[in-house]
């Protein structure tokens, strides 16, 4: 029988948590994989956009088309007014989300490592010590495969939510939004309705402060799903007692149908989490008025 | 609650820290790709519309120019047509004018002629006259034997002279 934790190095540290690298206190691989991916995204965009022409080449051509194709997106969601203020957090979003959903399928992130009898490109089940304590370290993790990431992410949307809310409605704007009568209903209906739609805005405060939460856990649920599935099948022929070259070969082909799927998972994702996040800016920013257009 | 977050691995420290970097990611993109490119895009998306702008003008420009053309063409013709026809008039002017010149003066020569012809005409006669006045004294004188005086020659020769109807 396979087992996750025989199969998935990332658990090493115990929970789902990401192990800190050997001495190096709260410096996690994934914040270590966080600050490649950052670095990737500062050279890309820096090549792209360091000497724009007007008629654009290779990198400054496909920047471009993503992000107008990202602006227009977002435009079309929050609308003309607030779009401007709320693209650069989506988009930031989408691609960091993005680049690191698809940087956890290079080949060795999850499987390269700290510990002993680690190996390149293999995931190892040999990694407990005589007390059952994991020693192996995976050096990579997707960022995006690690909670403080994601509710880093959520929190960060969710101040600049705040922020666009506050700023296009006003304090008390934003505060009738929520529990202020919806609708256009008048006279007495609307004051019949008061008690109800004061509920409602409970109900919509409490779901407001559990976005970050479901945010965070649904891109870090799917994105670890995705690792754990990939080492699983990974590990499978070896867990199943294929001889040694025949467990190599099967650690290539059993995951293979899995890497495509989750090339569409990542995007599925990245799409989800800044597509949601648009939503609610939207939700958050639209004038009374504007509803019933 | 607590011991939720911490089965998924939450660590304040370590959540601050990826705070920070989707704020640097945040603040790279903005200031190197979004900043940048749209304002690219802005600018491309202003000079298509000045190009379009442009574009009007010129053919607004060309619209004006041909009609320019055409009213200068129009003009050029008519003057072509108008000199032609000055030209004309004036070729007949001068025509009619040397024709004129020419009949006058051939009028004159014949005139001319005529006028030296009867002048000479006239000496003719009066030679004759002279010569017949002559003839005629002599046959009278030869006729009469007489030596005729002066008076007598006069008398004759205007005598005969005016019996010569001439």
């Amino acid at each position: 029988m396979v087992s996750i934790e025989s199969a998935l190095p990332m658990l090493a540290a115990g929970g789902i948590g990401a192990p800190t690298l050997p001495d190096l206190g709260w410096f996690t691989n994934s914040i270590f994989v966080a600050i490649v991916v950052t670095v990737a995204i500062l050279l890309f965009t820096r090549m792209a956009t360091k000497r724009m022409e007007l008629i654009p080449g290779g990198k400054q051509n496909f920047v471009e088309f993503l992000i107008e194709f990202l602006y227009g997106q977002v435009e079309g969601i929050v609308g003309k007014h607030v779009a401007p203020r709320a693209f650069p957090l989506l988009a930031t979003i989408f691609i960091f989300v993005l680049v690191s959903n698809w940087f956890g399928l290079i080949p060795g992130v999850g499987t390269i490592g700290f510990g002993e009898k680690t190996a390149a490109l293999s995931v190892d089940s040999s990694f407990k010590d005589a007390d059952g304590n994991y020693t192996f370290v995976p050096l990579l993790r997707p960022s995006t495969a690690d909670l403080n990431m994601t509710l880093a992410l959520a929190v960060v949307f969710m101040c600049v939510w705040l922020y666009l809310s506050i700023s296009e409605l006003g304090l008390w704007g934003t505060i009738v939004h929520i529990f202020g009568p919806k609708g256009g209903v008048q006279g007495a209906l609307k004051w019949g309705l008061m008690i109800v739609f004061f509920v409602v805005g409970i109900i919509e405060v409490v779901s407001i402060m559990f976005r970050p939460m479901s945010l965070s856990l649904r891109l870090l649920g799917n994105i670890y799903a995705g690792e754990t599935l990939l080492h699983t099948m990974g590990g499978l022929g070896e867990a199943l007692g294929f001889p040694g070259w025949l467990a190599k070969i099967s650690s290539v082909i059993f995951p293979l149908p899995f890497y495509f799927m989750e090339i569409l998972v990542g995007a599925l994702q990245a799409t989800v989490f800044s597509l949601l996040c648009a939503v609610y800016i939207k939700l958050s920013t639209t004038h009374e008025g504007e509803e019933h257009h | 609650m607590a011991s939720i977050l911490e089965t998924f691995g939450l660590d304040w420290a370590k959540f601050l820290s990826q705070v920070i970097i989707v704020l640097i990611v945040y603040g790279i993109l903005s200031k190197f790709a979004f900043g940048p490119v749209l304002a690219m895009l802005d600018a491309r998306r202003r000079r298509i519309a000045e190009g379009e702008s442009n574009l009007e003008t010129i053919k607004a420009e060309m619209g004006r120019a041909e009609e320019k053309v055409c009213g200068m063409l129009a003009q050029a013709n008519a003057d072509a047509e108008r000199l032609i026809a000055e030209a004309r008039d004036s070729a007949e002017a001068v025509r009619s004018q040397k024709t004129q010149e020419a009949v006058k003066e051939a009028q004159q020569i014949l005139e001319k002629a005529r006028e030296a012809s009867r002048l000479e005409h006239e000496s003719a006669m009066n030679e004759l006259k002279r010569d017949f006045g002559r003839l005629v004294i002599d046959a009278t004188s030869k006729v009469t034997g007489k030596v005729l005086d002066d008076k007598d020659q006069k008398r004759i020769n205007d005598e005969a002279v005016g019996q010569v109807a001439l």
